[in-house]
């Protein structure tokens, strides 16, 4: 029986880590919409964020199903543990994607996020922490981790800086307002998205260590 | 569109690392379930404490503090020595031929193999339940009240009320108040087993040992018994060996694991099966060996 749970173990982290790649993908493609004039691949992510939908639920029904019928304990019960908070932490990083997506795909939002060097450095930054923040869940590296967690508060500091370059350049016109608004909260869902990279990286030294280090990351 | 910059994760995951790490950068959360507390005062303790059965050593060098008032639950496989060990806290081993024991073991500061040691009045403080029922084939009254009229209460009235107080401490007086001179056979295993308690509880004991006490049981007569330990948690001492991992998680406030004789870890029961600090003792309670 043993045997079994272990397969059954590996096999659920196995699609866990499968949705990560998925939610990955879909990132690099929401952020390429911001800078281009892509609206079939705005839409594909819309449309991509139905699988991680699912993706999320079948995990999560695993993950339940485990529970109830072997009680695990120790390091299969803390796994379990952080799957089913990954799990919830992936989802939410696809439809920040898709709010990405959906708000970049007008051209007057792509010409404005054109003009903001933040805006640029910001996508690849948000890119690069979630993948570090995969990879540390994939190779169960809590230094990985704590260097994810460590990197929150540059992202936080460029979103402060987009949001003050809006602010000294506002233009009160109601075409220029609606795309202000719209490279705002571009900003604010690629910083939210760097905040479940942290949160996935403090589940991992949650999962090595047993150590709960919530909130600590935080600038 | 390609999405090449992307990482693609390898579907094999490594293994997940056992021990500690040394990264101490931040603080973990203060956790409930961890939280180091001043220890309770040790109602039992053993000082490298071993017992051998003619040349086997059954416990070896067992060093540990049992706090009063708490319940302590014992866990480790077959032959790991945890009913050994606790058949020694009230000098049960004496009958066994050959059986030693070196090292110290005292209940407060009384060294329970010392040569002082009156075993009688130490079975009076100590209690025992084992894992199946075991009343005398006498009246439910009778059962109750062995322990009682053994130590000169002779009185029907005093008696009376020693019975009712220790079925109603073990939650037995509202289903037998009817029919107390009703043979105890007569009784299912779980009310059998919830009166072997009542007769422990009935010399008015101040520690409890219990060796497997549910193990006979059904999963309703089960739960009946673990809701009796969580009440008596406080009043009594209570030292229980489980083969059941859930149980001792659910019944205990502390957990010793024995392998082979040797204590491996104690801890917290919420730290042992969250985030066990020894290697095999996460392996057993996973269920990797054992």
């Amino acid at each position: 029986m043993t045997a079994h749970f272990v397969t059954l173990l590996d096999e659920l982290r196995r699609r866990s880590l499968r949705m990560a790649s998925q939610v990955e993908d879909l990132l690099y493609e929401a952020c390429e919409v911001v800078f281009e004039c892509n609206q079939d691949l705005a839409l594909r992510v819309m449309r991509r964020d139905e699988e991680i939908d699912a993706a999320e639920v079948e995990v999560e029904a695993e993950v339940i199903r485990i529970l109830a019928l072997y009680q695990p304990v120790g390091v299969d019960l803390r796994l379990l543990c952080t799957i089913l908070k990954v799990n919830s932490d992936l989802e939410r990083v696809a439809d920040c994607a898709v709010n990405i997506a959906e708000r970049a795909r007008h051209d007057e939002v792509q010409e404005l996020a054109r003009q903001i060097p933040e805006l640029k450095q910001l996508g690849p930054f948000v890119r690069q922490i979630l993948r570090d923040a995969i990879q540390a869940y994939s190779t169960s590296d809590t230094d990985g981790a704590y260097r994810v967690g460590e990197q929150d508060a540059a992202i936080d500091a460029l979103h402060g800086e987009i949001v003050r370059w809006i602010v000294a350049n506002a233009d009160r016109s109601p075409e220029s307002m609606r795309a202000q608004l719209d490279i705002l909260s571009i900003a604010k869902n690629m910083e939210r998205i760097a905040d479940h990279a942290t949160n996935i990286a403090e589940d991992v030294i949650f999962l090595s260590t047993g150590e709960i280090v919530r909130h600590q990351f935080r600038s | 569109m390609t999405s090449a910059n992307t990482t693609k994760i390898n579907a094999v995951p490594t293994p997940i690392p056992k021990g500690p790490t040394t990264r101490t950068a931040l603080r973990p959360v203060e956790q409930p379930m961890n939280k180091p507390e001043a220890p309770p005062p040790a109602h039992v303790q053993a000082a490298d404490f071993s017992i051998y059965y003619r040349t086997t050593a059954a416990v070896r060098n067992v060093t540990l503090d049992i706090p009063r008032g708490h319940v302590t639950a014992i866990i480790g496989p077959s032959g790991c020595g945890k009913s050994t060990f606790l058949r020694a806290i009230n000098r049960m081993n004496d009958l066994i031929p050959g059986c030693r024991a070196t090292g110290r073991l005292q209940l407060d500061d009384q060294n329970i193999y010392g040569p002082q040691i009156d075993v009688t009045a130490l079975r009076r403080r100590v209690g025992m339940v084992f894992q199946k029922p075991n009343p005398f084939p006498k009246s439910i009254f009778d059962n109750v009240a062995y322990g009682p009229r053994i130590h000169g209460i002779r009185r029907r009235s005093d008696l009376a009320d020693v019975v009712e107080s220790s079925l109603t401490k073990a939650a037995l007086w509202d289903e037998v108040r009817d029919r107390l001179s009703q043979n105890a056979l007569g009784l299912s295993g779980g009310q059998q087993q919830r009166l072997c308690i009542a007769r422990a509880l009935a010399v008015e004991p101040e520690l409890l040992l219990m060796d497997e006490p549910t193990s006979a049981l059904d999963p309703m007569a089960t739960d009946h018994i673990e809701n009796l330990i969580a009440e008596l948690r406080g009043t009594y001492t209570i030292i229980i060996v489980t083969h059941n991992m859930q149980q001792a998680a659910r019944v205990s406030d502390l957990t010793a694991f024995l392998y082979v004789g040797e204590l491996i870890e104690m801890n917290a029961t919420s730290t042992i099966f969250t985030n066990p600090k020894e290697l095999r003792t996460q392996d057993y309670i996973t269920g990797r060996f054992g």
